[in-house]
């Protein structure tokens, strides 16, 4: 097989993993915001649970969490092994990065000075005024580094989904590695992932110095 | 030219030397005092040329303790794979016994073979309730296959045709997620060697492998034609060294992970599993 | 906040903006307001000194609704915001913060936003009309001498106009009493009199103010009345002139003599 072969045939899978990496910023980001609430929430019972539900997500290998959402039913109810295998690998990425973003908004919520509670509340900002004009844009500035260090290890997560068999630009990799007896695929792949995210990085900058306009 | 000639020479003389060296034991059973063993020497985890220099492997290692049993002495001969069985006819080596496949062409030229050990044999595994009775009604259908196993490549080469027909061939890292599909509804079939498809078709109801033998094979051990009491003596003591489980020792080593399925003796054949069932 | 009703359009009486009486607040076990009473008449200015911890910032809170009074009454306009330890509901506290602005020791302007939107976002989210508000401030910035700096952002700015920008803005909801809570602390010394000359323009403009302040002159040639405050108390009050020329008490003798040094 010639290396050109090989990198048509791993760019098919390419859009698989694209696919993984949107949809899993699609909801985590979101869904690790309501984490992030839930787990800094007054009602104790409420951000105990939620602590405890990350420290489970940000404790296991994903690869476990993989197999839990795609076979867990399946072993535990009977049901049905999702035939579109994008589904439970978005669902248990998605549940995943959203841990690991709450942690990182709260880190970003507490770091706002109370002071600009105040300041708001004063001045007649309903609570969600507070947060959505105040708060949360001052957050996503704080914490833009470490979001993006979180987005680049999850272009190269994505490759994870090989373990539920989601026929995703590595597993194809791994395919033709076995059949060719050749390491080239490995390369080959690696240097998709580091194209990914030399655009990612590229991309994340330029949002960083957009927030830069204040200090 | 007269330089080349006079080097071919020498190698021929050499050749022929240590071809002399390792003579075969045309004697009997009886008073036989050494076993030569032909392998390829390149072909793990069967036999190969081990860490230490010293050649090893699957094989070799039950070779080994046959000897013991009978009271030969071993040696191994490395043989050349495309010649092996003229090899084995010029007394080079007593046996062929390498990860060989089991060819109608060896049986009909008259060499003793063995009772086959490894079973190489793939086939398709289905739901029950699904009806499909040939690999013909899996036309369209998603068919699982373990990554890196001989069933994957088989799809890959020699079943390309039969693979072309599926709707889609998915791998797995594991063959236990290969039949979790199958059984959760996400493949229609899995694509696997025949012993483990038995085994796991034993332990879960509801599964049936397809009585189709694909890409079939099975290896044996060759002996010359008139050797048949030394082959049986050999198979005698292997089924020795099963029961008393030495063989089952060896086959658990590390390095036999991936043929320790397959191994007949150990695994059974589907079809024994289906005639016990 | 208890879920009691009260009845803010209930006269407390007085023609003061605002009349705070018997009001208690505790940290834990340790008393911070200890029965504090005072009004404020319209256009008056009110000087609160004292050492720290002796409650006024809490006082101040206190009267923003930024702390949780124990007990006591707190009225805007004759009207209970709170009445015996009980407060009026979320939005009834709502309407009252219209009537009331708050400088705050560190600015707290909001970095993301230009000085145009720190000074009127609130107005408009309150739904005041947009151009309406932008000319009200545009032309407190010109009362502040901020002009032209409708676009900076707070970090482009010195200490001394980044809490010119805070009284703008607390100013763009047209409070009818403005608090300062040490408008002044921390900023550079050559700083201070931007600020302290803004306020004493506003208390020209008869605005009606309360400010806690450890500037004593400042405090004594803009009050019309001055507090001293000293363990949760109000220890004594009166006309500047008396306050700081004839103290009747021995501790506000003692901490305006340590000031004098």
């Amino acid at each position: 097989m010639s290396l050109m072969t090989m990198i048509v045939k791993m760019s098919e899978g390419l859009g698989k993993t694209c696919a993984i990496f949107f949809l899993t910023l699609l909801f985590s980001l979101p869904l690790g915001m309501i984490v992030a609430l839930l787990r800094m929430s007054k009602v104790k019972i409420v951000s105990a649970i939620t602590r405890f539900i990350i420290t489970v997500l940000r404790g296991t290998p994903l690869m476990l969490q993989l197999l839990a959402v795609t076979y867990g039913p399946y072993y535990l109810f009977g049901t049905n092994v999702a035939r579109n295998k994008l589904i439970p690998v978005v669902i248990a990425f998605s549940i995943n990065y959203a841990a690991y973003f709450a942690e990182i908004y709260r880190g970003g919520i507490e770091s706002i000075p109370v002071g600009q509670y105040e300041a708001a509340e004063v001045l007649g900002y309903t609570k969600l005024q507070t947060f959505m004009r105040i708060i949360l844009p001052q957050v996503i500035k704080r914490i833009m580094p470490s979001v993006t260090n979180e987005v680049v290890t999850l272009v190269k997560d994505t490759s994870m989904a090989f373990t539920v068999s989601y026929q995703e630009m590595f597993t194809i990799g791994k395919q033709i590695a076995n059949s060719q007896t050749s390491f080239m695929p490995f390369l080959v792949a690696g240097a998709f992932y580091y194209i990914f995210n030399v655009i990612v990085d590229y991309l994340m900058g330029r949002i960083e110095k957009r927030l830069d306009y204040y200090s | 030219m007269k330089k080349i000639l006079s080097i071919a020479l020498v190698l021929m003389m050499v050749l022929g030397l240590s071809a002399t060296a390792f003579a075969a034991d045309s004697s009997p059973v009886a008073d036989r005092t050494t076993f030569v063993m032909g392998i390829d020497p390149e072909y793990p985890p069967f036999s190969y040329l081990g860490d230490d220099g010293d050649y090893t492997g699957f094989d070799v290692e039950v070779c080994q303790a046959v000897c013991d049993l009978l009271g030969w002495k071993l040696e191994i001969f490395g043989v050349n794979w495309d010649e092996k069985l003229v090899q084995l006819d010029s007394m080079e080596c007593d046996c062929v016994w390498s990860g060989m496949t089991i060819l109608d062409t060896m049986k009909e030229a008259g060499y003793v073979i063995s009772a086959p050990y490894y079973d190489n044999t793939q086939v398709l595994v289905v739901k029950e309730e699904s009806g499909f009775k040939s690999s013909e009604d899996l036309a369209g259908k998603v068919v699982a296959v373990q990554l890196g196993t001989s069933g994957e490549s088989l799809l890959n080469d020699d079943l390309a045709d039969l693979a072309a027909t599926f709707g889609n061939v998915i791998t797995c890292d594991s063959f236990l997620k290969c039949f979790t599909e199958l059984q959760g509804n996400a493949v229609d079939a899995v694509f696997v060697d025949l012993p483990v498809a038995a085994s796991y078709a034993a332990d879960h109801e509801g599964l049936l492998i397809i009585d189709e033998a694909l890409g079939a094979e099975q290896y044996g051990i060759a002996f010359r034609a008139g050797d048949a009491e030394l082959c049986e003596a050999v198979d005698a003591a292997v089924q020795e060294l099963v029961e008393n489980g030495t063989y089952a020792e060896i086959a658990a080593k590390e390095e036999y992970v991936d043929i320790v399925n397959n191994l007949i003796f150990l695994n059974g054949t589907g079809a024994e599993e289906e005639a016990a069932a | 906040m208890a879920e009691q009703k009260i009845n803010t359009t209930e006269s407390g009486s007085t023609a003061s903006i605002l009349s705070i009486r018997g009001l208690q607040k505790s940290f834990d076990s340790l008393s911070v307001l200890k029965d504090i009473s005072l009004s404020v008449d319209r256009g008056n200015v009110i000087s609160i000194i004292g050492p720290s911890g002796s409650g006024k910032s809490t006082l101040l809170r206190c009267a923003t609704f930024l702390e949780h009074a124990d007990g006591g009454d707190i009225l805007y306009d004759g009207q209970y915001a709170l009445k015996d330890g009980v407060y009026a509901s979320k939005a009834e506290l709502n309407r009252f913060r219209t009537r009331f602005g708050l400088v705050f020791q560190n600015f707290n302007l909001f970095p993301h936003y230009s000085v145009m939107r720190n000074i009127s976002e609130a107005p408009i989210l309150h739904g005041e009309n947009r151009e309406e508000v932008r000319e009200r401030a545009m032309m407190l910035l010109k009362k502040m001498g901020l002009e032209g700096k409708e676009n900076a952002y707070p970090c482009q700015l010195s200490g001394g106009q980044q809490q010119r920008v805070a009284i703008a803005r607390a100013l763009a909801i047209n409070p009818e009493i403005l608090f300062f809570d040490e408008p002044t602390s921390a900023l550079d010394p050559e700083l201070t009199g931007e600020v302290l000359k803004v306020i004493r323009q506003l208390a020209e403009d008869k605005m009606t103010m309360v400010v806690v302040t450890h500037e004593m002159p400042f405090a004594r040639a803009v009050s019309n009345r001055v507090i001293f405050m000293d363990g949760g108390v109000i220890v004594e009050q009166g006309h500047p002139e008396e306050v700081f020329g004839n103290p009747t008490q021995e501790r506000t003798r003692q901490f305006l003599r340590n000031y004098q040094q």
